[in-house]
């Protein structure tokens, strides 16, 4: 009897002994508790934060990524829940800025802020108060293999249009045999977001002016550029490795591309890293980005935008706050913080006094050409209701692959969609 | 059972204590954003039963749950024939019982994910393979129609729980008393007539069991659900779960998911007590 009692009591103390350390401990000096998205930058992320607190001994940087594959959003809002709130997190677009507004300090103030390129505020700007200062710039089209281009003679830069692109399409599928290639496009149809979100996007922002905030406040979508879009969709699905509606990002990629299986892919600038890491040559030299040709509007554009802003937490302690804000100031502005910038993170930079010559990568190089020429559609898709993007168009855009809904049905319910949510 | 003694409550106290934190409070709070406009960060204000009376139209919900419950009445029937005829299997006399019982339960010891993630290499690399040498074009892309989608769920999910309910069966089948096997051979039962008249009778605990248990599972499918199809195409192989998830997550309807997760748990909760009460019927008592 003795013994049952010792063992209950242990058991139970034990228990509550778990739930006790659960909160105890406290630190002196300053810590950045930073829950951030981007994967393909955690390790050199990490590298700078390590600099950083070298620099700053009173700040300590605890940086926590979830991303890539990962929902952000939601592991976001459960941090949040958590009670567990960090201190700079990532916010996306007018959506995000709207649902997280009580939580995001003003930052206006910052050097970083006053850095940043024309027009990238956009987004995150409420009554004159910027809330989030912007990662990068980002970019994406027609990545196309120059190696094939070359031996199938075709010249990308005679690319300008749609009528060019279907052209070279097909002259590339009647080489296809001898060039080695599967198909000439991989579309992955499984993955919403690149038809949903970026194919959607170079045809629906012409219609918003190419400004996120107009997309935002729209109560309708009325895919003026919808014929347009339909021909570029087609295009990538009938010239594709089938079937579409099940390949995904590292088939696309990974297995078709890096290996050069395929000669065009719809993707950004991010994609070099994941070739790098298969073909480091063929990523360097073998890789270019064409223009999506929007008919009716721009033929040789690509969207280019802002992925994610950084954030501060306004309901953290004063000093995290200042703190955080310096943290960002020095990475963007300084010397030390631009050079990580270009050269470690690979950015394109969203802020001025950049030595953009030094950007190190062909399609981010690429991009920033575009950029520089004015070659450029907006990225609007954050501005688009929530979920809508990936849910209902790009599900949407499935049951079209599939042959179960004409394109007709695909725009009908999609507009109805986006007009109920906009109620 | 001495219930009053005050040592079997402080044994009781640390798991009622867990029970109350995971289980039972995080119940009562999803009742009670159910009723609100919850978005995963504030609470504006109560809607009533709106988000109840939208899931009856939600067509979406809908099309998950009869997904949902298709699977599960073939996933269940199958996963059940399989896992007996495996335990009748291995408790036959066999030299290789022991090696073919840890074969047949293996399976369940993978996480779902990653069971998912072979699976989908399977459909569709092993098979487009497999058909393009044979020339049989069906083979082809594979998960990317609703129907191969449904199928290839309903194959990984037999394959990974067969071998934990044959472990179950084995357990009762071993239980049943040579003597009355013996019995009815020399009253002159046939092997099948041992098998329905003698054996079905006394393994019926077992059948509750496991029907249990694979109803509960396959109804609940998340994990393999996500790696396998995703859901896709078009939506089409979601089942509750994942679109209670999706609703949850990926347009941060948090209050309208939680309405979806207290209908999903009744009817789950519902189903699974008419079956053990069904089944416990049929039971006999030796």
């Amino acid at each position: 009897m003795k013994r049952k009692w010792r063992a209950g009591l242990l058991a139970a103390s034990l228990s509550f002994a778990a739930i006790l350390t659960g909160c105890s401990s406290k630190e002196e000096q300053v810590t950045l508790d930073v829950f951030q998205f981007k994967v393909e930058f955690k390790d050199q992320f990490e590298k700078v934060a390590k600099a950083y607190e070298k620099e700053n001994e009173n700040v300590k940087i605890n940086i926590t990524t979830v991303g890539g594959g990962e929902d952000y959003g939601a592991a976001l809002r459960s941090k949040f829940a958590s009670g567990n709130e960090p201190a700079i997190y990532n916010i996306g677009g007018p959506q995000d800025v709207a649902d997280w507004l009580d939580k995001l300090a003003d930052l206006s103030d910052s050097a970083a802020a006053k850095a940043a390129l024309d027009g990238s505020l956009n987004g995150v700007s409420v009554d004159g108060k910027v809330l989030g200062l912007p990662y990068n710039q980002e970019g994406y089209g027609l990545i196309y293999n120059k190696n094939v281009f070359e031996k199938a003679e075709v010249d990308p830069a005679s690319i300008k249009d749609f009528a060019s692109l279907e052209a070279a399409v097909k002259k590339l599928d009647s080489k296809k045999s001898e060039l080695g290639l599967q198909a000439v496009f991989a579309l992955p149809g499984k993955e919403t977001w690149v038809t949903g979100l970026h194919l959607s996007n170079a045809f629906l922002a012409p219609e918003f002016d190419n400004n996120v905030l107009t997309a935002f406040d729209s109560k309708t979508v009325d895919f003026k550029y919808g014929d347009a879009f339909k021909k570029v969709l087609d295009l990538q699905n009938d010239y594709s490795v089938q079937p579409t509606v099940s390949l995904d990002y590292s088939k696309q990629v990974e297995e078709l591309f890096s290996l050069q299986k395929v000669a065009i892919i719809q993707q950004g600038n991010w994609v070099y890293g994941s070739i790098a890491g298969i073909d480091e040559d063929f990523a360097n030299n073998g890789i270019g980005i064409l223009p999506i040709p929007v008919e009716g509007y721009k033929g040789d554009t690509i969207p280019v935008g802002i992925p994610m802003y950084w954030g501060v937490n306004s309901k953290a302690d004063k000093a995290v706050i200042e703190e955080s804000k310096k943290f960002l100031d020095w990475l963007y502005t300084s010397d030390e913080g631009k050079e990580t910038v270009l050269n470690d993170f690979k950015f394109i930079p969203a802020y001025e006094g950049y030595d953009s010559s030094k950007i190190s990568d062909p399609l981010s190089k690429d991009v920033y050409e575009y950029a520089e020429k004015g070659k450029t559609i907006g990225w609007t898709f954050m501005g688009y209701p929530t979920g809508w993007g990936q849910d209902e168009l790009g599900v949407q855009i499935q049951k079209y692959l599939s042959k179960k809904a004409t394109w007709e049905e695909v725009v009908d319910a999609t507009k109805k969609a986006w007009e109920t949510d906009r109620k | 059972m001495r219930t009053r003694d005050l040592s079997y409550w402080v044994f009781l106290m640390p798991v009622l204590a867990a029970l109350t934190l995971v289980v039972i409070a995080p119940l009562f709070l999803g009742i009670y954003y159910s009723f609100t406009d919850w978005n995963g960060i504030q609470t504006k204000g109560f809607v009533g039963f709106d988000n109840y009376i939208a899931l009856f139209k939600d067509e979406r919900f809908l099309n998950s749950l009869w997904f949902t419950t298709k699977f599960s009445v073939v996933s269940v029937i199958l996963i059940n024939l399989i896992g007996l005829s495996l335990a009748l299997l291995v408790t036959a006399k066999l030299k290789t019982n022991k090696v073919l019982r840890t074969i047949f339960f293996m399976p369940n010891l993978i996480g779902g994910l990653i069971l998912g993630f072979i699976w989908q290499f399977i459909f569709t690399k092993a098979f487009a393979g497999f058909g393009s040498i044979v020339g049989i074009e069906s083979l082809q892309g594979w998960l990317s129609t609703t129907s191969t989608g449904f199928w290839g769920l309903v194959i990984l999910m037999s394959w990974q729980m067969s071998g934990y309910i044959m472990v179950i069966y084995i357990a009762y089948l071993e239980g049943v008393s040579k003597e009355l096997l013996e019995a009815a051979e020399i009253d002159g039962a046939n092997a099948f007539q041992r098998f329905r008249s003698v054996i079905f009778p006394l393994v019926a605990p077992a059948f509750t069991v496991s029907m249990f248990l694979t109803l509960s599972n396959t109804f609940k499918l998340y994990d393999q659900n996500l790696s396998l199809t995703g859901g896709g195409p078009y939506n089409s192989t979601q089942m509750v779960a994942m679109e209670i998830f999706n609703t949850a997550f990926g347009r941060y309807d948090m209050a309208y998911a939680q309405a979806k997760a207290v209908i999903f748990f009744l009817i789950v909760a519902v189903v699974a007590l008419v079956q053990v009460y069904i089944n416990k019927k049929r039971e006999v008592e030796m």
